[in-house]
């Protein structure tokens, strides 16, 4: 429905009220960057305020293939999407996994569910809409082609794949299912908190970029265990170069994509044009040939990024910190950290005492950051919402993990793009025409403005340049990245 | 308009399938010019009023096909028009409008809005509006090089109750083998059984008006018979 009339829903005492609040936060120093829940129910930049009743998405009925600690992990996320009436329709009605035990267990959580131990089995289902591939990465080719083949919406996790020819028969596969959701799981695409912090950046509020530093640090030996030595191996895929992208596919690459898509991506300098990498077996010296400590530097092209060095470092054998990025420019710094518990997940910016203010910084709020202050940047802060906010939305982010917000897009994007390809289908017949993909192209185009998520294209550069890094690291040597490497 | 009075008993699915046989059948016979709807040149809009402001809904796509009786050409510049019968065109129209084709172009929330709309017009159970028309009469007198423009009666089908409806239509050739259909049907909502939305927005109540409008512009493609 076009709206064609607009009326301002600020009072004039509570702007005065906010207003002056916000002012004296601001003159205490720096800014906090967070999405608060109720502008993030919104979901919209306008200031608009949040509808209280949102109508449900059509059912959605997924199968999960690969029933391990991940797969049940969103098994478990899947499950917590109906709490949202949006999301009510949604049911996993099938999972895979060929280990009984894991099979059973991913039973548990979804009784209803049929069990598979063969993902054929699975895929020759007609009620399963969707698939959700959460096996070992070396695995996934075979099951997204096959799943793409059956008429399945796929979600793939990240990295696509463990060598480049992989994913790039991934890509393809997607790429040629115009009528289908290819979605990658790289979660961040679809987290309102990172669309509310890119125009940050996009926006110059750095000043000119200088350096961008990621760090993903556990203490966690990433060996597992097993009843038989066949099963134990079968576990243990990650600790074996001829199976594993190593710490910089299976714990970077969702560093390595957010940093490459916050600095333009592909077509505006964000793509890499060289890894230098390095790397360690330090602690879990268990007779692995994957390294426990891996640091890379990552080089830009001549253009917006020229000189820019992006340093990325994972570690198994420390926690310190757990992860985040840091981005610096000549004005300010920008620290995210995502999934850091100990600073609730905040996002903020320092300013340089000579750095230009933009205006909007009256309205943020400001705290202390060990002896640093810091500003903590509040979605809409110089918009309406936050005036009419009245001072109670939470200052960190919601509750919400990245995953969930990513299978929130994955299921409304069924809905909208599957639709669309179907309404195609009823009119117009089901051939593949330049009117069909065209039509297709406009509605995945509208559908992702409104559900942002990560498609084959970020996959495939994201698997790319996981796979690289880990190869440069592995070398200890400079990998330049030609773009042959990212084209199909 | 009246109110429908249309039985939905499970009688009615075999009665439809035996109609559909029949206007297939005189389609074949009688009226075997067939145009088949194009996917290009075509646009759908839904026009409404509410407490807040005027809406607009838009889709591009109307799918079905058109049968006129051998001979009809549509040549604006000649002052009548071949294959008329006592001032009615024999015409056999089938129109289909898929719901969630028809999306909204507001600035905020649109996908809300569309989902809105699809719930109201029971989209999970009805999700094609249909038309079909009964009786095409053309205005008189008609003017050599301004479009044809017909009366049209006919029967539409929206959520599940089927109306009666009338409004005019014109139609235009487009180059050698193309018409394009264009028309306006006004039309209120509850006559469908559809109760106007009023969609919280935590702004107060915004209710919509009962009375909308159909502005289409419906482009077909003549289609040869196959030679046997």
């Amino acid at each position: 429905m076009k709206r064609k009339k607009e009326t301002s829903k600020v009072d004039r005492r509570d702007f005065l009220k906010n207003t002056s609040v916000a002012t004296f936060m601001a003159m205490m120093g720096g800014v906090e960057l967070n999405l608060p829940a109720a502008a993030q129910e919104a979901k919209s930049a306008g200031g608009e305020a949040p509808l209280t009743k949102r109508p449900p998405f059509p059912p959605c009925r997924y199968g999960v293939i690969g029933a391990g600690v991940w797969g049940r992990k969103i098994i478990s996320t899947l499950a917590l999407l109906k709490n949202d009436d949006e999301f009510a329709n949604t049911e996993v009605v099938a999972v895979c996994d060929h280990y009984a035990g894991w099979l059973n267990r991913a039973g548990d959580l979804v009784p209803k569910a049929e069990k598979f131990d063969d993902y054929r089995k699975l895929l020759a289902k007609p009620e399963v809409q969707a698939v959700i591939v959460a096996t070992p990465t070396h695995l996934h080719r075979d099951i997204v082609l096959d799943a793409l083949k059956a008429g399945k919406h796929v979600y793939c996790e990240a990295p696509l794949a463990h060598t480049i020819a992989d994913a790039k028969d991934i890509a393809r596969a997607a790429q040629s299912s115009f009528k289908l959701v290819f979605q990658a799981g790289l979660q961040e695409r679809s987290h309102p908190h990172r669309h509310f912090l890119w125009p940050f950046i996009r926006t110059a509020a750095l000043g000119r970029n200088v350096l961008v530093r990621a760090q993903w640090h556990k203490k966690e030996s990433w060996a597992r265990t097993a009843s038989t030595p066949a099963r134990t191996d079968e576990l243990n895929w990650r600790l074996h170069q001829a199976t594993s992208p190593g710490l910089m596919g299976e714990a970077g690459i969702q560093r390595l994509d957010a940093v490459t898509w916050f600095l333009g991506g592909p077509r505006s300098g964000g793509r890499p044009s060289a890894v230098t990498g390095f790397s360690s077996l330090i602690l879990w010296n268990d007779g692995r040939d994957v390294p426990d400590t891996v640091q890379a530097v990552f080089e830009f092209p001549d253009g917006p990024n020229a000189g820019v060095r992006f340093l990325f470092d994972a570690t198994l054998c420390n926690s310190f910190d757990s992860e985040y990025e840091m981005y610096y420019g000549t004005d300010s710094a920008i620290l995210m950290q995502p999934g850091n518990e100990a600073r609730d997940s905040k996002a903020w910016m320092f300013k340089e005492a000579d750095a230009a203010m933009f205006g909007w910084e009256v309205y943020a709020r400001k705290d202390s950051f060990g002896a640093e202050s810091g500003i903590s940047l509040v979605a809409n802060a110089s918009k309406q919402s936050a005036l009419t906010d009245k001072g109670t939305a939470a200052s960190a982010p919601p509750a919400v993990e990245p995953l969930q917000y990513a299978l929130q897009a994955f299921t409304a994007n069924i809905s909208e793009i599957g639709g669309a390809a179907r309404t195609y289908e009823e009119n117009f017949g089901g051939e593949d025409t330049a009117d069909f993909r065209a039509n297709m192209a406009e509605n995945r185009k509208r559908a992702l403005t409104q559900y942002p998520a990560a498609g084959w294209e970020e996959g495939l550069e994201a698997t790319v340049l996981a796979i690289k890094a880990n190869e440069a690291a592995l070398k200890k040597q400079k990998i330049e990245l030609k773009n042959e490497f990212f084209e199909l | 308009m009246k109110k429908p009075n249309i039985a939905r008993g499970p009688l009615w699915p075999a009665i439809g399938l035996l109609l559909a046989a029949g206007v297939s059948l005189r389609a074949a016979a009688d009226l075997p010019m067939h145009y088949q709807a194009q996917s290009t040149n075509t646009s759908v809009a839904i026009q409404g009023t509410s407490t807040v402001h005027d809406w607009e809904m838009k889709g591009p796509i109307i799918g079905g096909f058109v049968d006129f009786p051998d001979g009809v050409n549509f040549d604006t510049n000649q002052a009548t028009l071949p294959g008329l019968k006592d001032g009615l065109l024999p015409a056999g129209v089938t129109a289909r409008i898929t719901i969630r084709s028809i999306r909204s172009e507001a600035d905020h929330l649109p996908e809300v809005m569309d989902r809105l709309m699809r719930e109201a017009m029971k989209e999970t159970n009805y999700p094609r509006i249909e038309y079909h028309v009964t009786e095409l009469k053309l205005q008189q007198p008609h003017v050599a090089g301004q479009p044809f423009a017909f009366d049209a009666k006919g029967s539409l089908a929206i959520a599940g109750v089927t109306n009666k409806v009338a409004f005019p239509v014109t139609i235009v050739p487009l180059g050698k083998d193309k018409i394009i259909i264009s028309g306006t049907a006004k039309l209120k909502m509850t006559d469908f059984k559809i109760d106007p939305p009023a969609p919280n927005f935590g702004l107060g109540l915004m209710k919509c008006g009962d009375d909308i409008k159909i502005v289409f512009q419906w482009t077909l493609m003549y289609v040869p018979p196959k030679q046997p």
